[in-house]
């Protein structure tokens, strides 16, 4: 595909989403609140589809397509159950959003911090998600880089692909905060969605007749990738440890648990969670079809990664669907990108700054914040330049990096006598031990990095607390606030 | 029934329904049936189960919203 056709399509996309962003974000209010959770008063389907957004990124076409190319249909139980953890949005959407509007959370570690008693427990949080979150994000931008670099042929090099992307997300992050993240969310969702559906209508009619077509192809051709372990990539321990961290994603994963304090009421969240559901549920479903077409298609890739951008060549996708193809993954990771720079920007003021600065800090906090979004980008470019790993292991490790605030969250909600040292040792340990496994390729009994940082995480926070006093006042009133206001509502 | 009674029986019910997810396409079952109707199908129902049961634990969620 020409270079120049794809740099008009990307400048495009660019304008229509800043004329988008700047309409969103309005005028500039000064409020935090309304910079970093657009004054919480979200309604419900944008929610979902910035909720949708963030959530699936460039990983789905790339990553889980390679997936089901190599190990087969493994790769769709692996996502459908990490949709199914949204039932943890059912439990814990409400307290998030409850507590979040008592008692003026910015982040979700801001929570933690006050549930805990323990500015410590804020900065390690937010320190830990820093830590975790930009090799997640440095790997959309690789995602993009190698796409338009591949798709391209080699006329747009890697960094300008890296560099686009970037400029893409800080800019309109920049322009109105999460009103304007979430309103170009919602063109990018409906982006992505609709040309994957299309794309993978257009493969199955041109290249297999039909679905029906491609399934007996697959069942006569690649029979044993329609089964686990099937090829023999999904084994027991490899299913356990890619799935795990990714149930619990919609807690661990700060830039997803924040946006359980925006809708503007319990209604517009309940919307915001079933319109996820059935969004993720058709992205999952055409990301493993396309995965198996290119496996009919183009039998003999040595690297699964490179299955969708050469799918993308073949005739059975017109070149104009190619293109708005390409567009879709761009979208799919500027939109996963933005997000996350938006949160760890949010954490970094409210949770590292404020606790260690000394007075008048609150005119400063949204400056601080702002400034926060460009550096953070920058750091996120060059992780990206080092090009570390395969796409998909980079997602996960920061997934099971990310795990470890499980025990904590869950703790806050239902436990009393959960405590701020169990929060900094679990976080701190499990962490270590998630950095450790993962860098070293180590795999004890065989199980994956996530399986152990999550155990290790569940037992130093029960075990600590049970030898260390808890915040007993704060927790009474916490939760006891959520019990009447549930009971209330009549809210499970 | 008592919110905490329907608690918990929606969460015993979503621990045998994940378990399951995790454990059946493995077994016997279903690891030998190479057909589309083996563990593709069998994961798309698990989803789709998913979703209905979401749908019913949040049903009441806008019922006394007051912004």
């Amino acid at each position: 595909m020409k270079a120049s056709i794809i740099y008009l399509c990307l400048f495009l996309y660019f304008i229509i989403g800043s004329l988008i962003a700047r309409r969103a974000g309005g005028k500039a209010t000064g409020d935090i609140n309304d910079f970093f959770l657009a004054g919480r008063s979200l309604g419900g389907i944008v929610s979902a589809l910035t909720y949708s957004a963030t959530t699936y990124s460039a990983f789905m076409l790339v990553g889980l397509a390679g997936f089901t190319y190599i190990g087969g249909v493994g790769a769709l139980g692996f996502e459908l159950i990490y949709l199914s953890g949204l039932v943890l949005v059912a439990f814990f959407g409400p307290r998030f959003w409850l507590v979040g509007r008592k008692y003026n959370y910015l982040t979700p570690t801001e929570m933690l911090g006050d549930r805990y008693q323990s500015k410590a427990v804020a900065v390690v949080s937010a320190v830990a998600a820093v830590i975790f979150l930009i090799p997640y994000s440095a790997v959309q931008l690789i995602g993009i880089g190698a796409l338009l670099e591949g798709i391209s042929g080699g006329a747009i090099p890697y960094l300008v692909g890296v560099g686009i992307a970037a400029f893409i997300a800080v800019y309109w992050t920049w322009t109105g905060g999460l009103k304007a993240v979430a309103w170009t969310d919602s063109l990018q969702a409906a982006v992505m969605l609709t040309v994957a559906i299309l794309s993978v209508i257009f493969i199955a009619y041109r290249g297999f007749g039909g679905f029906g077509g491609m399934f007996s192809q697959l069942e006569t051709q690649y029979p044993s990738w329609l089964a686990v372990p099937g090829p023999g990539f999904f084994n027991i321990n490899t299913f356990v440890g890619l799935t795990l961290p990714w149930f619990f994603f919609s807690l661990s994963n700060p830039q997803v648990s924040q946006r359980l304090f925006v809708p503007r009421s319990l209604g517009q969240m309940r919307i915001m969670v079933m319109g996820f559901l059935v969004f993720g549920f058709i992205y999952t479903l055409v990301s493993i079809l396309w995965g198996f077409s290119a496996r009919l298609l183009l039998p003999d890739l040595a690297i699964a990664d490179n299955a969708t951008p050469l799918l993308l060549g073949l005739d059975v996708v017109p070149s104009v669907l190619a293109l708005l193809v390409m567009l879709g993954i761009s979208a799919a990771a500027v939109s996963t990108v933005n997000s996350i720079i938006l949160t760890l920007s949010s954490m970094v003021c409210r949770d590292v700054f404020k606790n260690v600065s000394k007075e008048n800090y609150e005119s400063k906090e949204l400056l601080i914040g702002k400034i926060f979004v460009p550096l953070f980008t920058v750091v996120i470019v060059a992780f990206a330049t080092l090009r570390l790993d395969l796409i998909a292991s980079l997602s996960v490790a920061s997934s099971a990096g990310l795990l470890v605030m499980v025990p904590a969250l869950i703790g806050a909600f239902f436990w009393k006598r959960g405590t701020a040292a169990a929060v900094l040792s679990s976080v701190i340990v499990g962490g270590l031990v998630a950095t450790i496994l993962q860098y070293g390729g180590f795999r004890p009994l065989g199980y994956w990095p996530g399986v152990w940082s999550g155990l290790v995480a569940v037992v130093l926070f029960i075990v600590v607390s049970l030898l260390t006093r808890p915040p007993a006042g704060k927790a009474d009133e916490f939760i006891g606030y959520l019990k009447d206001e549930l009971g209330r509502r009549k809210v499970v | 029934m008592s919110l905490e009674k329907q608690r918990l029986a929606w969460v015993i019910l979503f621990v045998i329904l994940v378990l399951a997810a995790f454990i059946i396409p493995f077994t016997p079952l279903l690891s030998g049936v190479t057909r589309v109707y083996g563990a593709f199908l069998f994961w798309s129902l698990f989803a789709i189960v998913v979703i209905v049961c979401i749908g019913f634990i949040t049903a009441r969620w806008g019922e006394n919203d007051e912004g």
